[in-house]
């Protein structure tokens, strides 16, 4: 197991270094010039130089490189170009906005997806099913700004029973935290639900239909048991695969939900920084959310082997 | 008028009176202006209180009342939505969007403020005087005036913030270029400045008004990027945290010049979405939001709980066509005709619901008084249209590319004039850019001396102006020959003439004569459409009392409440 584990992390790692190169060249490749958007358009094309000698952009990329690795590993992110400030000072409470939402997003829509899935799979073909397939596909196809607006327009404005806005008050306490976050989570679960129950339907309609289930049906144990010793655990493998690549979505990937609910997360960080060419910033950003989806990933990976022997020995072959 | 208010008042005529106070005061008796015009330029030429109440006693007119202010409810917090959020650091100086302007205009003052109704207040200038020619500006400090961190504000103050907007990095250079030169601004005394002038301009208050957002009073050591972090302005709110993108609070400074205003404090909210902040105001999170656009926050206008604050200016968007790059546009006849193809009471209709002046393709917005409007109107007409584009050899049309910027109800602008242009056969491509990537790039340098940045050097375009108490900026920089802001490339010696000799002019009907030329001159040569001037919207709750949407767009809370 300690070796499955450390293999899986070296390879995190290399996937790391590969994503923090890529994540460099992508931004040398956005046009424009850095010395010349922080200065404006006025500015002579001298003093545009010499801010570019400043901040090193004139060298090779790949001594820029050297020197941004270089400030990383010592954990500093460097000063964003347009705000003048300390990315990190940015980008460290705005991951902590994404996670809070991420963190209600994933509490409620996990269990109610499995459950869904669960139920759909033991009612096979019957109306609970058809309604929790087809509902949850639905809320799927729809696009995530229609279900945020309707939210909004139905619990926000018509109703008045939420907040619109995710961004609870300074110094609020949990509770009105998680009340100002309901309605972006709800709009989440919307797009969430149907995929993750699906996966788990399916997942539990092949365990009920194995051999060993039918065995454990036919050497009479009850069936509470057999779902939990059996069914359940190969049925959630493919489940948990899934629920941890989303949760990189959840926290960085939800500009659309960020924007509409005006949540300052790190999406609309690194959409901001994108546009206004805030190079520091645009790097730092997308490295935070890669390594966010690598520890998910790397999460499952754990949490999947220990639910499946053969992984287990088969790494450690 | 009694015998000895009569005395008093010539007395005043021979002895303070200069040149441009005494025009000012024929004006008014002669009937050549009303009492409100001679109110508003009375104001602009810095007469006193009681000099402008001699005048009007003097043509027998009531003097001026002022309303007793509203009993109001002190305390609370409003809060305020800016959108979309500043993009860059708050020095005041550099400020170019309107996210920068609204907050530090929350926190900032001026030497004059404009208000509505184009006249000017005094704030941190009590009194300003021209010389004969208004090539000479003479202001007086306000005393006693605080500064956030406790300095009282000098003549130092003042000069130092003037030099620091005529440096490389302000963003007010179109303002001052070829007005003022950073050897003309000296202090006299320590509560006196005087501003000597490149060129006379009779309009020169307005340039330290509040509608040129850059020239917030600073301390004379001010450093840039300290704006954010130690509260240092003049105004009745100081800033206290600012976080980029997300928000900012404003608590009331207790030691400002003219007594306490009624809310504790402002809390603002930055929004980059237009459904997001229009669900914020309906769903009660924010109190005020500092603009609105009728395009794209319509469910506002229908809301009862929704006041929508209005103010008549001169925000527009231009649509310049080069003129000196050889191709169909370089024909004024092409630019008239496509002109002509626009059917403008209905673009206001549809894009404003009429909140908006008809604009007749010259910077003289209907708002303004020197607008001479005796000039004909620009209507639709398609036949002289057509006949224009055949005289000009273009009787089947071409096909042109019309590059723009996603901001308001630009892109359905765009749209519109490409359905017009179609009437007189022109196939128009849309090239609509993010509004970071339309403005992106160099305004200096490069072949035609205004850069590489799409809104100055693509054949047509539009770009969204912001309002100017007068139309000097909007002359100069856009129209006059090696203006920075000249996308259409233009070049008329005898219009730069006239803008020189409108500029200088002191009388209104000088200013009208000289306005009718400018207009008929570039009617004849179109090289930008003004299709409309809008009002200037903001939208709160019905809680906000006491506030006034500004044309430019200060947020100015100092006598705003909660109910």
């Amino acid at each position: 197991m300690a070796r499955f584990l450390l293999k899986r992390t070296a390879f995190a790692l290399i996937t790391l270094v590969l994503l923090s190169m890529i994540v460099f060249a992508t931004a040398q490749l956005l046009p424009g010039n850095v010395g010349r958007n922080v200065l404006g358009g006025f500015a002579d094309q001298r003093s545009v130089d010499l801010l570019n000698h400043q901040l090193g952009v004139d060298r090779p990329v790949y001594v820029q490189y050297g020197r941004w690795v270089g400030h990383l590993v010592h954990g500093d992110l460097g000063q964003s170009l347009e705000y003048k400030v300390s990315v990190s000072s940015l980008l460290g409470p705005a991951l902590l906005n994404s996670l809070k939402l991420a963190a209600l997003a994933f509490v409620l829509v996990v269990p109610l997806s499995i459950l869904g899935g669960i139920v759909a799979a033991l009612r096979q073909a019957r109306t609970t099913d058809r309604v929790i397939t087809v509902g949850g596909l639905s809320l799927t196809a729809v696009p995530e700004f229609v279900t945020a607006i309707v939210l909004i327009v139905i619990f926000g404005v018509a109703f008045k029973v939420l907040p619109t806005t995710a961004q609870a008050p300074p110094g609020a306490g949990f509770f009105t935290q998680v009340e100002y976050l309901l309605l972006p989570a709800f709009a989440l679960v919307a797009v969430l639900f149907g995929y993750i129950a699906r996966i788990t339907r399916a997942g539990v309609i092949e365990a009920l239909d194995a051999d060993y289930t039918r065995t454990a049906f036919l050497k009479g144990l009850d069936t509470p048991t057999i779902l939990r010793r059996h069914v359940l655990r190969n049925a959630l493998l493919p489940t948990i695969a899934v629920v941890a690549t989303q949760t990189g979505y959840l926290i960085g990937g939800l500009v659309v939900i960020e924007t509409l609910f005006n949540y300052p997360g790190i999406g609309q960080r690194i959409l901001i920084a994108a546009q206004n060419k805030d190079f520091t910033m645009l790097e730092a950003g997308v490295l935070i959310v890669g390594i966010v989806y690598l520890a998910a990933t790397l999460i499952a990976d754990t949490l999947y082997s220990l639910l499946n022997p053969r992984i287990r020995y088969g790494a450690a072959d | 008028m009694d015998r000895e208010t009569r005395r008093e008042f010539e007395a005043y005529r021979r002895i303070e009176a200069g040149p441009v106070e005494n025009t000012l005061i024929d004006e008014l008796l002669d009937g050549e202006v009303d009492r409100k015009e001679f109110f508003r330029r009375a104001t602009l030429f810095g007469l006193s209180a009681s000099a402008i109440a001699g005048a009007l006693a003097a043509l027998g007119e009531a003097p001026i009342a002022f309303a007793a202010p509203e009993a109001v409810r002190a305390g609370g917090r409003l809060r305020v939505a800016i959108i979309p959020p500043p993009t860059k650091s708050l020095d005041p100086h550099t400020y170019a969007d309107q996210g920068g302007l609204e907050t530090g205009g929350i926190a900032g003052e001026f030497l004059t403020r404009a208000t509505q109704s184009l006249t000017l207040l005094p704030e941190l200038a009590t009194s300003w005087k021209p010389n004969a020619r208004a090539s000479s500006w003479t202001f007086k400090l306000r005393p006693n005036v605080k500064f956030q961190n406790g300095k009282t504000m000098t003549a130092d103050d003042v000069v130092a913030t003037y030099k620091r907007l005529l440096g490389p990095d302000s963003g007010a250079l179109s303002a001052f270029k070829g007005v003022l030169s950073a050897s003309g601004i000296k202090k006299i005394d320590n509560l006196t400045v005087r501003f000597d002038l490149d060129t006379p301009t009779a309009s020169f208050p307005y340039l330290t008004s509040s509608t040129t957002y850059q020239a917030i009073i600073l301390p004379a050591n001010y450093q840039n990027g300290t704006f954010e972090k130690t509260p240092q302005t003049t105004g009745a709110f100081q800033l206290t945290s600012y976080t980029p993108g997300v928000g900012a609070k404003y608590d009331r400074f207790p030691g400002w010049w003219n007594g306490r205003p009624p809310l504790d404090g402002v809390d603002v909210t930055y929004y980059s979405d237009d459904a997001a902040v229009t669900a914020a105001l309906l769903g009660g999170q924010v109190d005020l939001i500092g603009q609105v656009q009728f395009a794209t926050a319509r469910p506002l206008f229908s809301n009862p709980n929704v006041q929508i604050f209005a103010t008549r200016g001169a925000t527009h968007r231009q649509v310049p066509m080069r003129v000196d790059l050889h191709n169909q546009l370089s024909d004024r006849r092409v630019r008239q005709a496509i002109a002509l193809t626009l059917d403008r009471p209905r673009i206001i209709k549809t894009l404003f619901d009429n909140r908006a002046d008809i604009g007749n393709d010259s910077p003289f917005a209907p708002v303004y008084p020197s607008t001479n409007k005796t000039v004909a109107q620009r209507h639709k007409d398609l036949r002289l249209a057509k006949q224009l584009m055949a005289a000009a050899g273009f009787s089947r049309g071409f096909a042109i590319t019309l590059t723009t910027e996603k901001t308001g109800e630009i892109p359905q602008l765009a749209q519109i004039i490409q359905q017009s242009v179609k009437a007189i056969g022109i196939k128009m491509t849309l090239k609509i850019l993010t509004a970071t990537a339309y403005f992106a790039g160099s305004q200096t340098g490069g072949p035609g001396g205004l850069g590489n940045t799409p809104w100055l050097n693509t054949p047509m375009n539009i770009t969204d102006w912001g309002h100017r108490a007068v139309p000097n900026v909007l002359l100069n920089s856009a129209l006059q020959t090696g203006g920075v802001w000249n996308a259409a490339h233009y070049s008329n010696k005898r219009y730069d003439a006239l803008v020189k000799s409108y500029t200088g002019a002191i009388a209104l009907k000088d200013q009208l004569k000289y306005s009718k030329q400018i207009e008929t001159i570039l009617l004849r040569d179109t090289p930008v459409i003004f299709p409309y001037f809008y009002n200037y919207l903001a939208a709160g709750s019905k809680r906000v009392k006491g506030y006034k949407a500004d044309a430019l767009g200060q947020v100015y809370l100092s006598k705003t409440s909660l109910g």
